[in-house]
């Protein structure tokens, strides 16, 4: 009860008309910046530059010298193959580059399902079969009429595709071209993705204003006045917290209904999900300012805090979306907190994420680690302040 | 009945004793006054009592119970008016009171009745929506006291509640303790504005570098100085005025210049009679005399005799 009436004074002290605008126009005006700037930098639903299709023929040698001639060069040792100009029906195609195949057909699904390919032909003696990425709808429009070009060529009998998105084992009877959709893991654009990474990274500052939360009632003199109350350490601690957390939550709500409903930002379809990765790294946030300012004092932990959001902004995609591909850099961008935040979010959104906890979806493993970092710097926190007179 | 009971209370700050084995009792229905100049240890006296800060050595017993052992009792029986003003400038003065009222288990009508009555109490009837930061001085130390009160605790102790304001707001604290007297509180209250515990308390004890020097009631206080006399002179302009040559006349134990600093009270042994040195001292300086007064011992002049020095070095 008396935790429930110190977070509701919070509250109180905390509506200040001007500290609302800006918190909401900080974080609103740098999700457009970024997201429209670096826009470039995403290839999710928009896809751009070359797209690559993987093909593997099987069946006689003829059959196979006979596709690869016609789609164009010689195969070298690397495997690559690069456009094709050539045909029957003066189908040209630029942009579009084939790879054979040579990891089995299942790992090319799902290469095709992560992105990596926009899809995935076979050529047999029973005819073609294509699997497309059913987001990257108007190159696979292409690659499909290039491949009924080629069946047409070898005189084999085509069915155009269904409608996109058909089923597997669509109806295939004495038909030798078949297409299938994958479902392929949708990804962000750059709207889409600044959203997430500028909501993760306002919500680092609050450790900011957090490690003042107890200085500011000292400054006040009310630190007095509420421990002469019959009320514990604990209970202010717990008030202060839950206050902050309710305030803070109030204001990243409305980040998000903003870039949602302004900019159109997808914040996918779990919003209880969403919500508790973000109220878990709003704690996060919370008792990493508090511990700071117990263990250093508070003005030295103000420069901290001020360094470790920087780096973590840098390393951890607010700017730039990171890129696992196993260098060091990579390897130091786990380390910032807005990472694995950052993956959480996108895992519920978008799915597909690699967790850094094995056996636990990335958004569990955010919540997680944020929380098991909390109850750290709060236990610090607390253990100091219970030792020192006054709060 | 003892509302207050404290034994050998001290307080050490690493090697510094702010508070040195203060023993008193304190009666219900006393205003209980604790005088000291700057740094005499009564807001740390004050602090222990309402366990802000834990003893060093020593007990403190409210209404017959050790707080060290009954903290949330002694912590709801007790109201404290911070030397400085500790209140939140963006909460409305109902707000406020609400607030701290509500930490002392005080819930719904009852809650608002008690805040409604504190601020009356405080005069700030009409300032229920009102914030906090556009109030002048002394209404913010009004709200200062409304915070500690709504709770009706049984022993109020106001630190310095009436610094830096104005007369009427002084006169109008004064009123409101006295009123809160009659209503049952026990109250104690530290100042190094002696007329103001002079003309308050029933009781009172005068503290220096951390112990208690001497207590009683005002008229046990000053029999301890029939041997002494005090000189009110009261002069036009007090610039040029020579403390040590008036200290160097026989007979003079202390010089002092008054508050507004155009008086200078001057304490003599009774039986020495240096009136006129006194005064030729002072025409010689060049200063003119307004009047001259000579009057019982006051609580500062029991200050003087007792430490030598003045209550107030402001
Ligand atoms: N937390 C502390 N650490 C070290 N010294 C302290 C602490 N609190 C108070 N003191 C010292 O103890 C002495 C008594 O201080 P206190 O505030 O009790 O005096 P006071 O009588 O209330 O004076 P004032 O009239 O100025 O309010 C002072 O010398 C002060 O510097
Ligand atoms: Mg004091």
């Amino acid at each position: 009860m008396n935790v429930w009436r110190i977070a509701m004074k919070e509250l109180m002290t905390s509506r200040d008309p001007a500290m609302l605008i800006f918190m909401l126009a900080t974080p609103v005006l740098l999700i457009l910046i970024l997201g429209s700037v670096l826009s470039g930098n995403f290839n999710g639903k928009e896809a751009v530059g070359t797209v690559r299709v993987l093909y593997s023929a099987s069946g006689d040698e003829a059959a196979k010298e006979h596709w690869e001639s016609w789609i164009g060069r010689s195969i070298d040792e690397t495997g690559g193959l690069e456009g094709t100009e050539r045909g029957d029906r003066e189908i040209i195609v630029k942009g579009i580059a084939f790879d054979e195949a040579k990891m089995g057909e299942q790992a090319a699904i799902d290469e095709v399902k992560n992105g990596g390919y926009i899809g995935y032909a076979t050529i047999g003696d029973e005819g073609i079969r294509y699997y497309g990425n059913d987001r990257i709808g108007a190159e696979n429009a292409i690659v499909q009429g290039l491949l009924s070009a080629y069946a047409d060529h070898r005189k084999l009998s085509l069915v155009l595709p269904e409608a996109a998105g058909a089923a597997e084992g669509a109806a295939s009877s004495g038909e030798h071209f078949e297409t299938r959709m994958l479902q392929a893991p949708p990804k962000p654009n750059a709207i889409d993705y600044y959203s997430v990474a500028v909501t993760t990274m306002i919500i680092m500052y609050i450790s900011m204003t957090a490690g003042l939360l107890i200085e500011n009632e000292r400054v006040r003199h009310t630190a007095n006045r509420l421990l002469v109350a019959p009320v514990t350490k604990a209970e202010i601690f717990a008030g202060k917290i839950t206050g902050s957390l309710l305030l803070h939550l109030f204001f990243v709500i409305l980040i998000v209904l903003l870039s949602k409903y302004m900019y159109g930002a997808d914040w996918g379809d779990n919003p209880v999900m969403v919500l508790l990765v973000l109220a878990s790294q709003i704690v996060f946030a919370i008792s990493l300012g508090l511990g700071s300012s117990y263990m250093l004092g508070s003005k030295a932990s103000g420069a901290v805090i001020m360094t470790i959001i920087q780096l973590a902004a840098l390393f951890g995609g607010s700017y730039f979306q990171n890129v696992d591909n196993g260098d060091f850099f990579s390897k130091l961008t786990r380390l910032s907190p807005l990472d694995w935040t950052n993956d959480g979010l996108l895992s519920v959104i978008y799915g597909g994420v690699e967790s850094p906890i094995g056996g636990m979806s990335a958004e569990y493993a955010a919540i997680l680690l944020n929380m098991g970092f909390s109850v750290l710097f709060l236990a610090a926190a607390i253990g100091i302040m219970r030792r020192k007179e006054g709060l | 009945m003892n509302v207050l009971q404290l034994e050998g209370l001290t307080k050490s700050f690493g090697d510094f004793t702010a508070v040195d084995g203060l023993s008193l009792s304190i009666r219900e229905g006393e205003i209980f006054g604790l005088l000291g100049p700057n740094g005499a240890g009564k807001s740390t006296a004050i602090h222990m009592i309402a366990g802000l800060i834990p003893a060093s050595k020593g007990e403190i017993r409210l209404l017959d119970r050790n707080i060290a052992r009954n903290g949330r009792f002694a912590k709801s029986n007790i109201g404290f008016v911070p030397q400085e003003i500790a209140i939140y400038e963006d909460m409305t003065a109902y707000e406020n009171v609400h607030f701290f009222a509500g930490l002392y288990g005080l819930r719904g009508a009852e809650l608002k009745s008690r805040t409604e009555e504190a601020l009356a109490f405080a005069g700030l009837d009409d300032k229920h929506k009102s914030f906090p930061r556009n109030f002048s001085g002394g209404m913010k130390r009004r709200l200062n006291i409304a915070c500690a009160i709504a709770h009706r605790p049984k022993l109020i102790m106001m630190d310095e509640p009436t610094v830096g304001i104005d007369p009427q707001s002084r006169s109008y604290i004064l009123n409101s303790v006295r009123k809160l007297n009659e209503m049952g509180c026990t109250i104690i209250y530290t100042s190094h504005y002696m007329e103001e515990v002079e003309e308050l308390c029933t009781r009172i004890a005068i503290m220096d570098h951390g112990k208690m020097i001497a207590e009683g009631t005002k008229a046990q206080l000053k029999s301890i100085i029939t041997d002494r006399k005090t000189l009110m002179i009261e002069l036009k302009s007090a610039e040029r005025l020579n403390e040590e040559k008036l200290r160097g006349i026989a007979g003079v134990r202390a010089v002092a210049l008054d508050v507004e600093g155009s008086a200078v009270r001057v304490e003599s042994d009774a039986e020495v009679n240096n009136l006129n040195r006194v005064l030729q001292c002072i025409m010689e300086s060049g200063m003119e005399i307004r009047s001259v007064d000579e009057r019982q011992p006051s609580l500062e002049t029991v200050f003087l005799t007792l430490t030598g020095r003045s209550l107030r070095d402001d």
